[in-house]
């Protein structure tokens, strides 16, 4: 089926073309892991300059803050323009150069042609060109805060006017953002295209494992819901470079000075329609590939079916095609009219009933079952009732009279990083500590996981908590100094905890990166299939070798079979035919 | 490479398939964007009829240089399929250069543009060959005219001494109106027909623009195929035919673009 | 008028006629939250505890047939239109679609800049003067034509000082004339963006009993002196002189704590020592208006101090505004 002749041994290939500029999927899959991971530390290091100013407004930043330059902060303390800028590029790096990359390039690439029992993607090429794209949009989005102008700091959201008339890295931003929308989409008709027509003899569309599912719906997420992202970051490019109008009214005064010079009539709110019609399906992305992980991992250590397969199934698609129709649910305050408003709050009650349904099929998964407590298994666990807890916090900011409240406060922060911190990031730490054998041989130290994982688990719910009650109380997002405004001052000591937090959440870390790095050399060797698992990519060695499977695997069965009555072993791997 | 059984397509084509649906989503976008510009525009920022400030006859050319491209691309596709593949690259290369013309034109309807100005004025003047009082006079620059500066900040011409104009002809038709002298302090704004003029000529040129990309995108592939294609094609001649076919849904839906293109801007 | 009024702690006061209503959706919605993830959460302790892996009981299969949860699927889809259809869309239809008549309510006019709030009052004439944005100037930033339209003799500008009548509908039109910015003002529960080239209508009524004077009063509070901080409190005033065991007048009423944290902190430190005990405070501007769209780089510090008045209050306070800019530092 592929293009690619895998006869020629990789052996004879020099180190350049093995490691760096390699069509293999399994290595591209880990220079997008490795990227992101050294992006999301990047990005978390960032906020957690910005914890210190919110903990002790107008203090001094202790050890790094006279390391900041001349936009950023003055004399170790940071200012308005600073904060701004942090916060912005802290929410672009996480989501576009962190989240996305690790659990679509990386897991998606490294895992899914070995769970369809392919011997690479369809396009192997074009794989290398998708990261290579994404590394270079990811040097120019980093790269723009090393600038005279630093980085952007209207927001990961950028609404124009003032993206439009910022002074500061807004315009790097939009050209960084064309290349990283261009990799994905790149990226997203590979997995398309693999997923549909690589797939072994055998394995029918019902027999995919979740995860497989997951990145194929994220895929055509990221293939049609980018496009109208990537004509408004032209449309404000020309607003900012060449200075036309799409998102500049008439008549705008900046600072006593009439913007004369504009032709005006255009809409800001334009943006907003253009921007959140990716965004909204920017998140579901986020969080897709993470529940197909955790659907993995919990099926593997509960060793029975996950229950509710095709529920399952059923509900991913549907989520997927309604993220299409939610978007305006983050533009309620803008001033629409109750026809708009009334359809996108029902669309958006509509899209929390398959999410439901899968949170519950996991749940539901763990009964009767026969739970191993893995490290893995660990970070899979806490995902259920933590994307709970995000999940139905966004209930309130769904319907538009609770929103006038609640828009634009700390509990959206709260309720969105409920579901892409101790959510997706946690699922990812839970796919790297169980493919980890499967692409180096050896396992990951489980005291120094489990170390990794209670305070993980511990301090990210002191971060994150108080958000909900500083947001009820008013509290506004985005602030530099939260203690300018009456909520933000009272609920101080909120603050604190968060920051606190945070800080204990980074030394938390550190396990993590010990265990990972040290493993690599001296992890305890393991067979192939260390985990007892049934889906394919266990069949092949560790780490598998350029083509993965010595021989064309063949599928017999779904993909839990677990615990199988009458079968002695407790799994059935798909490539086995069972017995009778 | 053999069709898939499920969806009865080689990967190439699956793919570009895919490709080309989210280029639907993208011109999608603009066109959305066109709509929402044009119905919330204040009064008479946005023309009448396109055709009153674009050159409809030069974008009718170009449709029909376009869709012969089109033309000649099926012919190259279907030549090499029946094994001839000195005929199919002649019609490549027709393919190539019927794009290329597209692209000529459109730099003389561009440049065009760029040689045209609109002065905003201050407030309602009468001037000699209109009717009534007007807001805006369009022309061309005449000789004696001081020449234009941009400032720095935001490259937008800046208001000189005076303007010597040479009217263009009224609405309605009928001659030039006779040379203007309009003082700076007069004039509110002054721009060529370039995207700053109006939302209506940024969404032009954006969108023509961006469609003038992928045409260029497409002359890069077709030329690369062009170059190397016959030693290609006699190593292995269904692959290359099916690269041409692929290349030829894209340059199909690149032409298709332009169609809704070309009456939505210039007709409506 | 309830007593012990605070921020900080869920809702802050609510000070409006419709704020109830929100306050009362947001707490259904709550209470549906907990009665998901409560039953999830214990059945999920539940299977953590029973269903650990133990030597020689392998996993069931098929072990659940149960019908329960399509059934309870049904019921959260049938909750959540009840609080789209019941509780959300009413609150939002009347929010948005029933204006006040126009005879009984007050009209003020709100532009937003970077990074004040300009409040437009019409005056006793009632007609709101014309403004042109070529005029604008920072004495002048609403560009309202004093000399050449006669209906703009008598209007009132304020910055950063809004002031409102209770008991009667308020009709507030917002508009921008930079960036976005969006008005919110948490006690009345009301939240509008203001995006420029549009001008967007908002209408609530403040509580008759909400004048910002008893608010203020009821807003006393006294903080323990180890447990004070500048940051929680350098927005109070204190409520009544400060007096040390021997006489001594530490602080006057209506003084407040400091400028900075350096001066603030240095403050406390000398009530403490000195022997003062508590802190009894009260938040110099009870009511305030905030941008909640960041807007710049001080976003944070866009806040306009909001003073209600009954009618007498009310018209008195405009009486006593002279033609020109009132400036009032927040």
């Amino acid at each position: 089926m592929s293009d690619h002749a895998h006869s020629h041994g990789d052996h004879d290939l020099p180190f350049w073309k093995k490691y760096v500029f390699s069509v293999d999927h399994k290595v591209i899959g880990v220079q997008y892991a490795l990227t992101a991971l050294v992006f999301l530390f990047f990005g978390f290091s960032l906020m957690m300059i910005m914890r210190w100013q919110l903990a002790y407004p107008g203090r001094p930043i202790p050890l790094i803050g006279a390391m900041l330059s001349g936009t950023l902060a003055a004399d170790g303390v940071l200012v308005g323009d600073g904060y701004n800028i942090l916060g912005a590029m802290h929410g672009t790096i996480m989501v576009f150069l962190g989240i996305v990359p690790l659990a679509v390039g990386g897991f998606g690439n490294f895992v899914l042609p070995l769970q369809i029992g392919a011997p690479d993607m369809a396009f192997p090429r074009l794989n290398m060109a998708s990261y290579w794209v994404f590394f270079v949009g990811g040097v120019i989005m980093i790269g723009s805060m090393f600038t005279k102008t630093s980085g952007a700091g209207s927001g990961w959201t950028m609404y124009p006017p003032l993206a439009v008339t910022a002074a500061y890295g807004e315009t790097i931003w939009l050209v960084g953002m064309v290349f990283l929308i261009t990799s994905s989409l790149l990226g997203s008709v590979n997995f398309i295209v693999t997923t549909i027509q690589l797939r072994a003899r055998g394995l029918s569309f019902f027999r995919l494992p979740f995860f497989v599912w997951a990145q194929l719906v994220t895929a055509f997420l990221l293939l049609l819901a980018f496009p109208p992202l990537e004509a408004a970051a032209a449309l404000q490019l020309m607003d900012r470079v060449v200075g036309t109008s799409f998102f500049m009214p008439e008549g705008l005064v900046l600072s006593t000075v009439h913007l004369s010079h504009l032709s005006g009539g255009g809409n800001p709110v334009l943006w907003q329609h253009l921007f959140w019609f990716l965004a909204h399906p920017e998140v579901y992305v986020l969080i897709l590939p993470g529940m197909g992980i955790i659907a993995e991992v919990i099926a593997n250590n509960t060793r029975k079916p996950l229950w509710g397969y095709k529920s399952l199934v059923y509900s991913v698609i549907f989520l997927g095609f309604m993220s299409f129709i939610v978007w305006a649910h983050h533009m309620f305050m803008t001033g629409m009219g109750t026809t708009l408003s009334t359809f996108f709050q029902a669309t958006t009650m509509i899209i929390s009933v398959p999410s439901v349904i899968i949170l519950t099929c996991l749940i539901i998964s763990l009964y009767g079952a026969a739970i191993r407590f893995t490290v893995p298994m660990l970070f899979a666990l806490a995902f259920l009732p933590m994307f709970a807890i995000g999940g139905l916090t966004g209930l309130p900011l769904g319907l538009t009279a609770s929103d006038i409240q609640l828009h634009d406060t700390y509990y959206v922060i709260g309720h969105f990083h409920y579901v892409v911190a101790p959510g997706t990031i946690f699922a990812m730490f839970a796919g790297i500590y169980y493919w980890f054998p499967k692409a180096t041989g050896r396992k990951m130290s489980d005291w120094l996981g489990k170390l990794h994982f209670w305070p993980s688990f511990i301090f990210i719910n002191a971060v994150f908590m108080p958000m909900f009650f500083q947001g009820m109380a008013g509290v506004l997002r985005r602030q530099y100094d939260q203690t300018e405004q009456l909520a933000g001052a009272a609920s101080h000591g909120l603050t604190l905890m968060s920051s606190w937090g945070a800080w204990l959440l980074a030394l938390a870390q550190i396990p993590f990166i010990v265990n990972f790095f040290w493993s690599i050399w001296k992890g305890q060797r393991v067979s192939d299939n260390p985990w007892h698992a049934t889906t394919l990519e266990w069949a092949a060695p560790s780490p598998p070798p350029h083509g993965n499977f010595p021989a064309v695997p063949v599928v017999y069965s779904g993909p839990y079979e677990y615990s199988v009555p009458g079968v002695s072993e407790d799994f059935c791997p798909q490539n086995v035919a069972l017995e009778a | 490479m053999e069709p898939h059984p499920i969806t009865g397509m080689y990967n190439g084509k699956f793919g570009i398939w895919l490709f080309l649906a989210s280029e639907v989503m993208l011109f999608g976008a603009l066109f959305s964007t066109y709509i929402l510009l044009r119905v919330g525009a204040p009064e008479g920022t946005w023309p009448q009829h396109g055709a009153d400030i674009l050159n409809v006859p030069l974008a009718a050319f170009n449709t029909v240089v376009l869709i012969g491209s089109s033309v000649t691309m099926v012919m190259a596709w279907a030549y090499l399929k029946m094994k001839r593949i000195g005929m199919g690259q002649l019609f490549l290369a027709a393919t190539f250069l019927l794009a290329g013309t597209f692209l000529v034109v459109k730099y003389f309807e561009y440049t065009e543009k760029f040689h045209h100005y609109a002065v905003f004025l201050n407030a309602r003047m009468a001037v000699e060959g209109y009717e009534g009082q007007v807001t805006t006079i369009s022309g061309h620059l005449a000789a004696d005219s001081p020449a234009l500066t941009r400032a720095s900040n935001t490259g937008a011409y800046q208001a000189p001494e005076f303007v010597i104009l040479e009217p263009d002809p009224p609405k309605g038709g009928g001659d030039h109106p006779p040379v203007v002298r309009i003082d700076g302090a007069q004039i509110k704004r002054l721009s060529d027909f370039g995207p700053r003029h109006s939302t209506f000529l940024a969404t032009y040129f954006t969108m023509t623009g961006l469609h003038g990309l992928h045409i260029v995108g497409g002359m890069i592939v077709i030329g690369y195929f062009l170059a190397t294609g016959s030693r290609f094609a006699s190593h292995n001649l269904d692959k290359y035919a099916n690269r041409i076919e692929c290349t030829g849904l894209y340059w199909h839906f690149v032409d298709l673009v332009w169609i809704f293109l070309f009456p939505v801007l210039y007709l409506l | 008028m309830p007593p012990d009024l605070h921020y900080g702690r869920w809702s802050p006061p609510d000070f409006s006629l419709h704020g109830h209503n929100i306050d009362q959706l947001i707490d259904v919605v709550h209470v549906f939250m907990l009665a998901l993830f409560i039953p999830w959460g214990l059945f999920f302790l539940y299977c953590l505890l029973k269903y650990r892996q133990k030597p020689g009981q392998s996993a069931q299969y098929n072990p659940v047939k149960a019908k329960i949860s399509k059934y309870a699927e049904i019921g959260v889809a049938v909750v959540e239109v009840f609080l789209l259809v019941g509780l959300s869309m009413p609150v939002w239809a009347q929010y948005k679609n029933d204006p006040p008549a126009e005879d009984e309510r007050y009209t003020v006019r709100v532009i937003a800049q970077q990074f004040q709030w300009n409040a437009h009052y019409a005056g006793a004439d009632g007609v709101f003067g014309k403004t042109d944005a070529s005029l604008i100037t920072e004495l002048n930033p609403i560009g309202l034509m004093e000399e050449q339209d006669p209906h703009a003799a008598d209007d009132i500008v304020t910055i950063n000082d809004i002031h409102l009548p209770v008991g009667r509908p308020i009709y507030m039109r917002l508009t921008s004339l930079d960036v976005i910015h969006s008005f919110f003002i948490p006690t009345m529960r009301v939240k509008q963006d203001v995006i420029p080239g549009m001008e967007v209508p908002i209408w609530f009524e403040i509580d008759a009993w909400a004048l910002s004077d008893d608010i203020r009063g009821n807003m006393t509070a006294a903080t323990p002196i180890e447990k004070a901080s500048w940051y929680k409190l350098r927005h109070h005033i204190f409520a009544e002189d400060v007096v040390t065991g021997d006489g001594e007048v530490m602080a006057a009423a209506g003084d407040h704590l400091g400028e900075s944290y350096k001066a603030g902190t240095e403050r406390i430190a000398e009530l403490r020592e000195a022997g003062v005990k508590e802190l009894v405070m009260q938040p110099r501007h009870p009511l305030q208006v905030v941008c909640a769209q960041l807007c710049g780089n001080s976003h944070f510090k866009m806040a306009a101090q909001l003073i209600t008045h009954d009618e007498a209050g009310f018209a008195a306070w405009q009486a006593a505004q002279k033609q020109a800019v009132e400036f009032e530092d927040f």
